[in-house]
């Protein structure tokens, strides 16, 4: 049995799937989280349950709305779970009486928020149930509860059968009735065709044209408008018997708003808040954990080339475990307790509602240069990973800002960026290292205001674009669930160390350890990596000063996945001669050419240009053509490029004048 | 800008309003059929009541509070929609 679970945006759909199944897919606190189908099984039985992106109505106004109608229509689910949030009854009911138009059968979820409590709402159930002609169970997504109750109604098929209420006037129920189109979800698609809905226009015929001029002498007014009208009309009669409500007083969310929300303080709260983000996660661990983690990855390395010694092992064997396997993938490994912190401090920015308020307030502000507020989500998104910020993209509404969000996502710093943050702010700018990584975040937020600036003259002409968002109010974080988030993301980094990076370190390693010859043991400048790497060195002369191959391949490697970088440079390092102690990267002859000024343009390189293969990916399937996917790879290597070289060129003339 | 407040009773267009304003909706115009279905589905429909709850800090887009819940929409949408002052 395949079941689809429907409901409005924010009304706590994945939360409710996460439950039913077990699974722990990504919940926050905006309209819009879920951007694709996602696929579980109901715990104990053998039912398909399907959650779908969010939808207010089935006219889809957004690509990701467009998904869950299509589901409904081509793979005709055997059942619709139709959450409803009781905080917003009226707007959900307006969903649910689309839904009941349908052939579908119908079970209504009613989500009971703990706000519905403190609001002093009460919701008749039985009556509700009565008057719809539809089975509603009461469940708590927050609390756990119902949840059972739900999933043995679906167990036994104890659900009512739909029977189509008829909602309407008299005198459009009789038109309806009259024009009726025989097909599945026939009075649905009857309404559809009256509305004159462009999906639906092969049903059009004369008889219909005729009612429909009918109904707009009758009401004046378009059919769109008389339904939509009468749909509210027949709910707000239906909310009337159901609800009783009792006196709201001013909630918490209004308070909080007054400030966050406030004329003066928005933004400089934003910013504070965005700035000890990256404060938080880069600095306040600074290089204490770091260090510690790199001391017992060099300790395990030399107990395991003691044993390997002991066994008898080959030196290349040896080598390739110590230089290149436990040097490569260790080097990433440092970084965890900087990701938990900051995958941490993300999922709780996303689980508040915080992330609906930031959009609201800079809607104008990136209006200005192309952009909506709603860009923001996928900006902030991205910070984690590139490439949910790029699908994330989906809620925006208007074509042209939607893909020019997509080009500038990635300019991001994203989490497997922080590596190579902090391995270059920890040796050259010890004391400020958490500075320099909010300054390479605001960094990234000027390079994305002059991208967008450059694409709204040439790339994209404006058109007239849309906002239309929910405000939802503010939620305390699930503990349970930010765990869970934290845990899984940190988890995925760690599996992508014992996999795609340890693969690399192997490459990296071999490409070190032998000539074009595949003679082994060579002096490293005349292995193959430098090879490659010193035909290339010309690209990065004049962002490092330096024609150096090492840095040149590592930061090819970034397309890899951007912690690569680190790890092949760690590889690199361990390669050339120990000239200081103090670093392992930078202490080695092959990287002892950085200064700070050719650290941070290094690093800004890395961060700006072409992501990672798997966002690269991502961009191909979200612009829907190879061609628009290149064209934003090259511009945003080519920028990062630009930008890089200018910041050198400068610092280096700055410092000759002043210095 | 200092427009003036409405007064109770008296007719103008959404955007008019100030923060804790209501007024009932008269009628509802857009150019763009799809955006107008959206402002319909999400229940600005003849006869609801509205109140402007919050405005970004630059004035643009407003927060209004209908049938329960809070929208966010711009000044180029609300100032397409009749209203009159109740409250």
């Amino acid at each position: 049995m395949k079941i689809a679970l429907v409901g409005n945006q924010n009304s706590g759909k994945t939360t409710l799937f996460n439950l039913l199944t077990g699974l722990n897919q990504k919940i926050g606190n905006w309209p819009g989280v879920t951007i694709e189908r996602k696929i579980g099984r109901i715990r104990k039985t053998n039912y398909e349950l399907i959650d779908l992106p969010g939808i207010y109505s089935l006219s889809p106004y957004t690509l990701e709305e467009e998904i869950s109608r299509k589901y409904i229509f081509e793979e005709k689910p055997d059942l619709i779970i139709n959450i409803i949030d009781a905080t917003s009854l009226e707007r959900s009911l307006y969903l649910t009486t689309q839904l009941l138009e349908l052939d579908s059968k119908v079970i209504i979820a009613l989500n009971m928020a703990d706000i519905v409590e403190r609001k002093g709402i009460y919701i008749d159930i039985n009556k509700l149930s009565k008057l719809l002609n539809t089975t509603v169970i009461e469940i708590s997504a927050l609390k756990n509860t119902g949840i059972e109750h739900l999933i043995s109604h679906i167990r036994r098929n104890e659900i009512l059968e739909n029977i189509h209420n008829k909602i309407y006037s008299p005198f459009i129920e009789e038109i309806i009735e009259d024009v009726k189109i025989d097909v599945d979800h026939s009075r649905f698609v009857t309404i559809k065709a009256l509305e004159e809905d462009e999906m639906f226009s092969k049903y059009q015929n004369e008889k219909i044209q005729q009612k429909i001029k009918e109904v707009k002498e009758h009401y004046n007014s378009d059919v769109e408008e008389v339904i939509a009208n009468q749909r509210y009309n027949y709910i707000e009669d239906l909310k009337e018997k159901v609800l009783v409500t009792k006196a709201v007083k001013k909630s918490t969310t209004d308070k909080l708003d007054k400030i966050f929300l406030n004329k003066w303080l928005a933004i400089p709260i934003f910013a504070v808040i965005m700035a000890m983000i990256y404060i938080l996660s880069v600095g306040v661990v600074g290089s204490f954990t770091v260090d510690f983690v790199d001391a017992r990855i060099g300790q395990f390395g030399e107990w395991l080339s003691g044993r390997l010694e002991a066994l008898n092992t080959s030196a290349w064997l040896i080598s390739l475990i110590i230089d290149g396997i436990v040097a490569g993938v260790g080097a990433i490994l440092n970084f965890i307790p900087q990701l938990i912190i900051l995958f941490l401090l993300i999922s709780i920015l996303e689980v508040t509602g915080y992330m609906a308020r930031i959009s609201f307030f800079l809607d104008k502000l990136f209006r200005k240069i192309g952009l909506s507020g709603k860009s923001l989500i996928p900006f902030i998104v991205g910070s984690g990973c590139s490439v949910p910020g790029i699908m994330a993209c989906r809620t925006i509404e208007n074509e042209e800002e939607r893909k020019m969000t997509i080009f500038l996502t990635p300019f991001i710093p994203c989490s497997a960026k922080l590596p190579i943050i902090i391995v270059f702010s920890s040796f050259f700018f010890e004391k400020n290292q958490g500075l320099i990584a909010a300054s390479l975040y605001f960094l990234s937020i000027i390079v994305i205001i002059i991208s967008a600036l450059i694409f709204k003259k040439i790339l994209f002409k404006g058109k007239t674009s849309v906002y239309i968002s929910e405000l939802p109010e503010y939620k305390l974080p699930d503990v349970k669930y930010v765990l869970r988030d934290v845990f899984d993301k940190t988890w995925s980094f760690i599996k992508r160390a014992g996999s795609i990076i340890l693969i690399c370190s192997i490459i990296v390693w071999f490409m070190l350890s032998f000539s074009w010859k595949l003679e082994y043991g060579v002096d490293v400048e005349k292995s193959i990596l430098a090879g490659i790497g010193n035909s290339l060195a010309w690209i990065f002369y004049p962002i490092i000063g330096e024609y150096s191959w090492a840095a040149t391949v590592s930061a090819i490697q970034g397309l890899v996945a951007k912690e690569q970088v680190v790890s092949s440079m760690a590889i690199i390092a361990g390669f050339g001669e120990d000239l200081a102690e103090t670093s392992l990267i930078f202490g080695s002859s092959i990287f002892a050419f950085f200064t700070p000024l050719s650290a941070y343009s290094f690093m800004m390189f890395n961060l700006f240009s072409a992501p990672c293969f798997g966002a690269i990916g991502a961009m191909r399937r979200e612009l829907g053509s190879v061609k628009q996917m290149l064209k934003a790879v090259s511009f945003q290597t080519g920028l990062a490029w630009v930008f890089s070289t200018l910041v050198f060129t400068i610092g280096t003339l700055m410092m000759r004048i002043f210095l | 800008m200092n427009k003036k407040k409405l007064s109770v009773g008296s007719e103008g267009h959404l955007n008019d309003l100030v923060i804790g304003q209501k007024a009932v909706v008269l009628a509802l115009h857009n150019d763009n059929k799809a955006l107008r279905r959206r402002l319909l589905d999400m229940g600005i429909t003849k006869g609801v009541i509205i109140e402007v709850k919050k405005k970004a800090p630059m004035g643009d887009p407003v927060d209004i509070y209908l049938r329960g819940y809070e929208l966010c929409i711009r000044e180029s949408e609300t100032k397409n929609i009749d209203i009159r002052v109740v409250e």
